[in-house]
């Protein structure tokens, strides 16, 4: 079985409309960014003190306020979590109690005001306020870190431009994914950069394939310009590409569907991501090579396909 | 050509023999019946069969994950001699730091010695010595405090009994700790949060106490007295409350003025303890006697509603008030909350600074159910002195008989027993309210004082329940994608698919066995890893595959398309491979706990899919072609 034989598709001259199309993504995600003042920040990165409470008979969020209320907590917010008598209570950081005594406060709080119905905590997460700046610096720092090394690998194996050219395709689709986040209002943790990191790994594999085959092809197909290396090189890769992505994200869609609350986020961005990282593949990273072609190195063209002509 | 193949096949073989060796302990751990584990716990052979399957994350067996830091600035202080006032300040002015700043202690420390142009030999280390020496000796100085405080809270975690706890450093100045299936958090909190610095000092004498109190209070009275006239008019609006009631709601700022709110509370924002619980009749003319009772009879001479303890603090805290206090006399609160009526209460204690003696005499500490008619039930905790402890307690009580002696755990008055005749080398804690906290005071003792106060920074507990439910979560999600991708191969690429899937199931199950040999910790996100490993690692077959046809559109012979395939694709294979294992990599190193789960997962699974699509595909594509010449190839 097969789902297409290979297909001649010109994405080269639909470069612009993906650039277009790309920018709008990119604008609409930086314009929310901007009004919710950046990305919305999960307990990891905040500090603060989250609880997870199951209930044994019916609860309302309501009644969880009023009773935290009495304790005089802050700022506290409260959300369903999972199912109906399963509730989220985050409290942020206050000066006078460490992250710990809250938690105790909230545990004591809930259990004297809520006593006749049984409850069981399922979660305590305490981050102390230092602990959450120095962990988003260290998920700023790995991403770093992993463009960089990215950046050597492929500039080395293939040509600096192609390398460029991946790493835009990088930035495409983790800022696209973070916008996403920022208007969906999803909170980023520890976990959603794990997720981000993987997309940054699955898009390069998506895009290393179509290089590769571009490589390939500049030896092969001397006559042809680039346009037409590049088109016959992303078609001649499609089937694959549309598979590996449809195995991808069938897997991810499962963990977004049953893999339950905890990895909830996580699955979400990886399923943006796996589309997003697909298309930045074909439509991005490939298109970038040929414009910086285009404009710098046109009558030079490309070392790669100079080698062998010698 | 042949004999190469089948040395291939034996290397596959001797793999999924030692899979499968590693993975039975996990096996058979997780499908012993319940008479079947005890069986083996008498025999004491569950914990080996237990430690060698694979080992499951907090997230996923439940569990408290800390992280501890230690108080590095109570370290330095406890080392500098001559300290001044200045020293204060500077050392406040670093534990302010210390607590937003992400740097290092020492280059804080370092920095604001420097600024404020104080050598840092004025209070460590000898006259002229340079600051890189003291730094270097305090940096030892604290490297030995976490040491010691690792081994002692690792004797506190086995007396406890947590089955595989893990206590290991992070970084310079953190500590980690993982405690497995902890049922209680807030018990287990105080058993490591708890300093156990145990100390035995002398009550002042009641008189000297009540003149302190009037002192403070006469102090306050002359500074509200400016204030007051102005207040009036506020009060009489709630004219009405106070005749229900004698005790009356006030906010510290009414009484005290903003001098009484520490700067801490600027915000503005209202907070719990910024209304209090007086006694109307006489607060005008005793605004701190006000917050003070006598309840309890004879036996307590200060009891402090909860509500007022905030209050009280604030007070005894400001400098000018310190200074009406006795100099060689600290107010200590009770550890016990005590009820009377619908009120709760914490005693007050007013001791002598300096202890009569601590902790470090103490030799044993047990859990015993009192007798007498005091303690007659209750939980109390027999400890007993080594002989030069026993000798100072023996001159201590022989020389205050009749007055009342504080036994202080981590500046908590614990009970303040009457000495009634001279104390020798054992002795008795009374006044634990419950057994379990009993249990704890004796393990803590025994285990011996932290060098310094340990603080939890950080802290993920995950409950039984959740757990399961993670477990049951993630297999399933796994499951289901391992049999949609299997169906989706065979569907899409027939005979070959079916080779492709061979390797996913060899892929899955050396992976697994990796996690069990290796000891790696299996958590939900690593899970997750397994389900993305299971979509990913197909693609290296797709790739294969797809060149394979490719080959044959062009006209080539079913072997030479597949040698082709192969060959063409490697190269591909790899550098994509490559690059995902790369931030696999950064993953692993950044990320903590759960996050290094899926990372390890997500590596392994991508370094074992290069080896099971590659080369155990093309041993069984060529076992297959060598014995025939295919004609078609089912792909």
């Amino acid at each position: 079985m097969q789902f297409f034989q290979t297909p001649n598709i010109d994405f080269i001259s639909k470069r612009k409309i993906a650039f277009i199309l790309s920018g709008l993504m990119f604008l609409i995600g930086i314009v929310s960014l901007v009004l919710h003042k950046g990305p919305n920040y999960g307990i990891d990165f905040k500090g603060g003190t989250s609880i997870v409470i199951k209930f044994d008979g019916k609860v309302t969020v309501p009644q969880i306020r009023s009773a935290l209320g009495k304790a005089d907590l802050g700022k506290s917010e409260i959300k369903q979590f999972g199912s109906t008598n399963e509730f989220l209570i985050y409290v942020a950081q206050q000066k006078e109690l460490s992250a710990v005594e809250m938690a105790q406060k909230v545990e004591k709080t809930v259990g004297e005001q809520i006593k006749d119905v049984k409850y069981e905590i399922e979660k305590i997460d305490v981050i102390g306020p230092r602990i959450g700046e120095e962990l988003r610096k260290a998920a700023v720092l790995a991403i770093f870190i992993a463009l960089i090394m990215i950046l050597i690998y492929v500039g080395w194996r293939f040509e600096v431009v192609f390398a460029a050219g991946a790493i835009a395709a990088l930035f495409h689709d983790v800022l696209i994914t973070l916008g996403a986040f920022s208007i969906l209002n999803y909170e980023i943790s520890l976990k959603e950069i794990a997720a981000f990191l993987t997309i940054v790994g699955y898009s390069l594999n998506d895009t290393i394939v179509v290089y590769d085959r571009i490589r390939e092809n500049l030896k092969i197909m001397r006559g042809d310009n680039l346009a037409t290396i590049i088109n016959a090189s992303i078609n001649q890769v499609l089937s694959r590409t549309v598979i590996t992505s449809l195995t991808t994200f069938t897997v991810v869609l499962i963990l977004f569907l049953f893999g339950g609350k905890v990895l909830h986020g996580f699955a979400f961005a990886m399923l943006l991501g796996v589309v997003v990282g697909t298309y930045s593949s074909i439509f991005v990273a490939s298109p970038i090579v040929y414009e910086w072609q285009m404009r710098h190195g046109g009558k030079r063209g490309l070392k790669m396909a100079k080698k062998k002509r010698s | 050509m042949m004999g190469k193949n089948n040395t291939k096949w034996i290397v596959i073989i001797l793999l999924l023999l030692w899979a499968i060796y590693a993975l039975w302990p996990t096996y058979r751990f997780n499908t012993l019946s319940q008479k079947e584990r005890e069986k083996l716990e008498n025999k004491g052979k569950l914990a080996s069969i237990q430690h060698r399957a694979i080992r499951l994350g907090l997230d996923l067996k439940g569990g408290m994950h800390l992280t501890l830091e230690v108080d590095f600035p109570y370290l330095v202080e406890q080392l500098a001699k001559n300290k001044d006032p200045q020293f204060e300040t500077i050392l406040n002015e670093v534990r302010k730091e210390l607590n937003i700043s992400t740097e290092d202690f020492l280059t804080i420390l370092e920095r604001k010695f420097k600024e404020h142009n104080v050598p840092l030999n004025k209070y460590w280390g000898q006259r002229g010595e340079s600051d890189g020496k003291i730094l270097s000796f305090l940096d030892k100085e604290g490297k030995k405090a976490i040491t010691r405080s690792m081994q002692i809270l690792t004797n506190r975690i086995d007396q406890f009994g947590v089955s595989e706890p893990s206590i290991t450093k992070m970084g310079s100045r953190r500590i980690l700790v993982e405690l497995p299936g902890i049922e209680k958090p807030e018990q287990a909190r105080n058993l490591i949060k708890s300093t156990a610095l145990l100390e035995f000092k002398l009550l002042k004498d009641p008189e000297v106490f009540s003149n302190t109190i009037k002192k403070i209070d006469r102090a306050l009275a002359k500074e509200m007295g400016v204030s007051m006239a102005e207040e009036d008019t506020t009060k009489k609006k709630e004219t009405a409350k106070q005749k229900e009631s004698k005790d009356k709601v006030v906010s510290v700022s009414e009484l005290f003025g903003e001098q009484g709110v520490t700067s801490n509370d600027t915000s503005g924002k209202a907070k719990s303890d910024t209304s209090i619980l007086v006694d109307e009749r006489i607060f005008k003319k005793n605004p701190f006697i006000a917050l003070l009772r006598s309840a309890g009879g004879g036996a307590r001479e200060v009891s402090v509603p909860v509500e007022n303890i905030a209050a009280v603090n604030r007070i005894l805290a400001r400098e000018d008030i310190k200074k009406l206090m006795p100099p060689d006399a600290e107010m200590l609160w009770s550890s016990e909350t005590f009820r009377i009526g619908d009120k709760q209460y914490k005693e007050l204690f007013l001791v002598k600074k300096d202890a009569e003696l601590t902790g470090k005499y103490l030799t044993d500490a047990k859990v015993n159910i009192g007798q007498g008619v005091q303690n007659a039930g209750r939980p109390v905790v027999n400890f007993t002195l080594n002989r030069r402890g026993g000798r100072i307690i023996g001159r201590v009580s022989k020389a205050n008989i009749n007055r009342r002696l504080a036994i202080v755990l981590d500046n908590k008055v614990v009970s303040a027993p009457r000495i009634q005749s001279q104390l020798g080398m054992s002795s008795q804690i009374t006044g634990i309210p419950t057994m379990d906290e009993a249990k704890m005071i004796a393990i803590v003792l025994r285990a011996g004082a932290l060098p310094t106060p340990v603080k939890i920074t950080q802290e993920t507990t995950v409950g039984p329940t959740l757990g399961k439910d993670s477990i049951k979560r993630g297999s399933y999600s796994t499951i289901l994608g391992f049999l949609l991708v299997i169906i989706f191969m065979v569907f899409y690429y027939k005979m070959s698919g079916i080779i492709a899937d061979v390797a996913l199931v060899l892929n899955l199950l050396i992976l697994a066995a990796v996690l069990a040999q290796f000891r790696f910790t299996l958590t939900l996100p690593g899970m997750a890893g397994i389900v993305l490993t299971i979509g990913m690692a197909v693609d290296a077959n797709v790739l294969v595959f797809e060149r394979i046809r490719e080959e044959l559109n062009v006209g080539k012979t079913v072997k030479a398309a597949i040698d082709a395939g192969y060959s063409r694709a490697f190269r591909t294979i790899f550098d994509a491979n490559l690059t995902t294992l790369m931030t696999a990599i950064v993953l692993y190193q950044f990320g903590t706990g759960p996050i290094r789960g899926f990372a390890v997962t997500l590596s392994i699974g991508i370094v074992v899919s290069m080896f099971t699509a590659l080369f155990v595909t093309r041993v069984i594509f060529n076992t297959i072609t060598s014995r025939r010449t295919l004609k078609k190839l089912s792909i």
